[in-house]
């Protein structure tokens, strides 16, 4: 065994000398350049604010890397985490926090089973099916809301976000926990490794006993239940539940997934990789409000580094041979 | 022939990867004839094809084409100098036209596609080659047979004006009917002085087309433009094989033994591609699913494995009904595949090797983790005894390896998994030489531990080398379960020939019995067998108990046997009478026009008065030279 061990060592170096080490590389540049710029980058009250900012996107491109190791897309995240926030809000109204927390994630779970049925079993295009659920899911949290914000959230919401665990607080520790725990389970379990055998060939998957069905579902429902973590947690932080919420979202946590390295057409990527995608789109937000740049200008810097970091990756895999 | 070299190729070289695909390659081809390409699979045929036709770039060695220093980047490259390669997996667009296809390489040049003057080019081309009326030029390729879609790829060639056309293994498909038909087009474009490169490894076909031959073992040239003329058939294969190889089949087939049987399977249909199989699999046994390319025996294999749905017939595996609707549950119940296209069916390229070949360990295996631990001395034992170093698991990607490194991991993967019923199709396709051997032995080892082998394959020769019993498939439906003991190339070529292709057999058959009653039948006489004369019964048509010859299509009685063994054992001009007094038999020997012998047709008949048989031989043999 201990061989056995040693064996998969050092495909595991190999494996990221590949992938996420370049693109940690390009993290810790964007890290470097940043502090000599602004003298305000690596004060601690930053550094901190940096991982707060990173919760929500960070969360659900967690759930956006499955879908995505599956050679899918989910377009419905952003609205997704805003009709479970109103979901919530309305919920805790009547029942108290952990029902409307529970009745959040359960909703979640049920729009991504949605999106997933359809796409794995009846053959429809993920790109279409979750559109769809991201009209649908916009539509429903502006119903069910009035078109108005929910903001008589009980302020012991704010302990969900707020409590200090082992140092960090817990929204921070959500994050952290949960992508240690996609981590081990993308790598080390039967269902990980059936999702990326799935994403690199379907058909060798199908003929090899694995359960496509269910493994290309599921993708889908974590996704769903990561947007609606990620809605509870946000609206804890501000105490109150926009329809709104979440809006635009889904751009950002493709966004992190492809800078981290992941392949749309499925099979390649990794948690660490889409952490440090999160971490380079969030400092560069962070670094150019310090230095002062338009945020109109943010989004044309977070274009250019999305397109610059997949065009390094396509020369260097072309040159490597691999790919 | 010309003595002047249209092509000539030298130190031909060609690494994928780390595989030496060609290693000192040359070839010279002549306008004017016909070259034969020869060498087992794996040799480098097809690469060097490859290279020759732009699709593939040689990394060492000179080509001159027409004198001049010829390299050709890409595949339009080798169309404008003049070469063009009618592919084995052709490379048509299913949805365009037929006419649309043969001048998708116009396309690309200026001009644009003017659909009238084509029109009338597409017509002289089949006009030249005697095939104006054989391909519709408003159909969809789709809807075409796999002879008419390798006309279309000849008249596709012959629309660019090529004037060297590389054939590769363009009979795999075909029935002898429709290879007769290829030959005249070929021995026309040759007329017209063009030079032909024609890639096989059926020997009767080489000596029947080509002038000379060159034949490459292990990606070398051993034998450079050879009169096919001064060769003969052992020494062709002593060239292909080399010397230590030795050719002697016959010595380990693994046979049944009266095991009880495993996997039965009943009028399976799944149309349109499966209409009625059925076989008996058992125990220890390597069983051959044998016939044309897209007769069925893939799509058997899928209703079989729960990747395709029947909508008819019943299987039984150890008595038991079975019928998986997906392949997690044929895999539950023993039985595994190795599909034939290996990029597309079994390998997954981002997982690393190891991962591959536990893949459907991991599928098998239930609960959380991966448990590579429970089979990790199964797997040791395997690797050790498919000769793969242990070290070269934990690359991070299959592709890299040779196709016949692939192929042993696969199998590796499912004999993990100690299944009682082995599919497997096509197992040696891409797979060189020396791996073919291993993985021939496995399978014999894998079948005397007890285990159901069930192999399909195009590649007559291995399916006659590893199988003890051959199941021949024509048109989705078996036509013959016959002891390959019994059975060569040739007359496995006959038994699997689409039933189609010869109509105007069966309508003869069919004539001659609504005419005169009795039985007609067609089919094989082979008196060199040693425990004496054997009638290979093809076809028949009738039911008259009083002429019954005592055989039915698909079987193959010994003549002694059966109850005309005075007309089969030594046919004459008229009709024999058998010794009881009935039946009456007429034999009329059957030849295709280039000369071909395809057995005989014969006509059973009961009573005293008899038809003149004169006529009838003539009628019998006129249908088959102008239809076959």
């Amino acid at each position: 065994m201990s061989q056995n061990v040693g064996v998969r060592a050092a495909g595991t170096r190999r494996w990221l000398k590949r992938l996420e080490v370049r693109m940690l590389g390009l993290a810790l540049l964007v890290f470097a350049a940043l502090s000599l710029a602004s003298p305000f980058f690596l004060q601690a009250n930053n550094l901190l604010n940096l991982l707060d900012q990173s919760v929500v996107t960070g969360i659900v491109a967690a759930g956006m890397t499955f879908v995505i190791l599956t050679g899918g897309i989910d377009l419905s995240v952003g609205s997704v985490l805003g009709v479970t926030a109103v979901i919530m809000g309305l919920t805790i109204r009547h029942y108290g926090i952990a029902a409307g927390v529970g009745a959040a994630l359960v909703s979640g779970g049920i729009a991504g089973l949605f999106s997933g049925v359809l796409v794995a079993r009846f053959g429809l295009p993920s790109f279409v099916v979750t559109l769809g659920v991201m009209a649908i899911g916009r539509s429903l949290a502006y119903i069910f809301s009035g078109q108005n914000s929910i903001s008589d959230l009980p302020a012991a919401m704010s302990d969900l976000v707020y409590t200090p665990i082992l140092g960090v607080p817990s929204n921070v520790a959500s994050l952290i926990a949960i992508y240690v725990l996609t981590w081990l389970y993308l790598g080390f379990t039967r269902g990980g490794r059936t999702i990326y055998a799935i994403g690199s060939n379907r058909e060798a998957a199908r003929i090899a006993g694995l359960n496509v069905l269910g493994y290309s579902i599921l993708p889908y429902v974590i996704s769903g239940v990561f947007s609606a973590i990620a809605g509870v947690l946000m609206s804890a932080q501000i105490l109150s539940v926009d329809p709104l919420a979440g809006t635009g979202l889904e751009l950002d946590a493709i966004a992190a997934v492809v800078i981290g390295g992941a392949s749309l057409a499925g099979g390649r990527g990794s948690m660490i990789g889409t952490l440090i995608g999160v971490l380079i789109m969030v400092m560069i937000r962070n670094g150019l409000n310090l230095l002062g740049v338009s945020p109109f200008w943010q989004g044309s810097a977070i274009g250019v580094i999305i397109i610059a970091a997949v065009l390094i990756e396509r020369l260097v895999s072309a040159r490597t041979g691999g790919g | 022939m010309s003595d002047t070299a249209l092509l000539s190729a030298r130190g031909i070289e060609k690494i994928f990867d780390r595989t030496r695909a060609l290693a000192c390659a040359s070839l010279e081809v002549r306008a004017g004839e016909v070259h034969g390409l020869l060498g087992a699979n794996g040799a480098g045929k097809s690469t060097l094809s490859r290279v020759l036709s732009g699709q593939v770039r040689h990394d060492r060695g000179e080509i001159f084409w027409r004198g001049a220093p010829y390299a050709p980047r890409r595949p339009r490259e080798a169309i404008e100098a003049g070469i063009g390669m009618v592919m084995q997996e052709t490379s048509l667009a299913p949805d365009l036209t037929v006419l649309e296809n043969i001048f998708l390489p116009a396309l690309a040049r200026p001009g644009g596609f003017r659909p009238r003057a084509f029109r009338a080019q597409a017509e002289a081309i089949l006009e030249g080659l005697g095939q104006a009326q054989s391909l519709p030029l408003e159909a969809e390729v789709r809807s075409l047979s796999a002879a008419q879609r390798q006309l279309v790829e000849i008249a596709k060639t012959l629309a660019m004006e090529a004037a060297l056309i590389i054939f590769d293994e363009p009979t795999a498909s075909l029935s002898p009917g429709e290879v007769e038909r290829l030959f005249d087009i070929i021995t026309r474009l040759r007329e017209e002085g063009r030079g032909i490169v024609f890639v096989s490894h059926r020997l009767e076909e080489v000596f029947a087309i080509t002038n000379r031959v060159t034949v490459l073992r292990e990606g070398r040239t051993v034998a450079a433009s050879i009169p096919t003329a001064s060769l003969t058939q052992a020494e062709l294969i002593r060239l292909m094989a080399g010397q230590d190889v030795s050719g002697g089949r016959t010595s380990s087939r693994t046979t049944a033994n009266g095991q009880e049987v495993v996997l039965e399977a009943r009028h399976l249909a799944a149309p349109p591609k499966v209409r009625d199989v059925s076989f008996t699999l058992h125990r220890g046994e390597i069983l051959g699913l044998g016939g044309l390319v897209g007769a069925g025996r893939s799509e058997t294999l899928e209703i079989l494995f729960g990747l395709r749905a029947p909508a008819g017939g019943e299987m039984r595996l150890e008595g038991r009904p079975f019928a998986p609707h997906r392949p997690r549950e044929a895999i539950r119940a023993g039985l595994a595949l190795v599909p034939e296209d290996r990029r597309g069916q079994s390998i997954v390229p981002d997982l690393s090797v190891q991962e591959n070949l536990f893949l459907a360990h991991l599928a098998a295996r239930r609960g959380f983790g991966v448990g590579l631990r429970d089979r990790e001395a199964e797997a040791r034992r395997l690797l050790e005894r498919l000769d793969l170093p242990a070290g070269r698991l934990d690359e991070a990607s299959m592709l890299a390896f040779s196709g016949g490194m692939q192929q042993k991991i696969i199998l590796a993967r499912w004999l993990l998994l100690k299944p009682r019923v082995l599919l497997l199709d096509e197992p040696t396709k891409g797979v060189d030489i020396g791996t073919r051997r291993s993985i021939y032995d496995m399978l014999r080892e894998v079948a005397a531990s007890g285990t159901a082998v069930l192999v399909v394959s195009s590649d007559f020769e291995e399916l006659l080398e590893l199988c003890a019993r051959i199941v021949v498939i024509s048109d989705g439906t078996t036509i013959a379960d016959v002891e390959s003991a019994l059975l060569d190339e040739t007359k496995l070529t006959l038994f699997a020939a689409p039933r189609s292709s010869m109509g105007a057999v069966s309508s003869l058959l069919a004539a001659l019995v609504a005419e005169y009653g009795g039985v007609a039948f067609w089919g094989l006489i082979d008196g060199s067998l040693t425990e004496g004369g054997r009638f290979y019964c093809l076809a028949r048509v009738g039911e008259d108990s009083a002429a019954e010859p005592g055989f039915r299509a698909g079987e193959t009685p010994l003549i002694a046997a059966t109850r005309i063994p005075a007309a089969l054992s030594a046919p004459k001009e008229g009709f024999v009478r058998e010794a009881g007094g009935s039946p009456a038999t007429l034999l009329v020997p059957v030849k295709s026009h280039r000369g071909h012998a395809l057995g005989w047709i014969g006509l059973s008949l009961a009573g005293a008065s008899l038809p003149e048989p004169a006529p009838l031989r003539q009628r019998i043999g006129a249908v088959i030279a102008h239809e076959m």
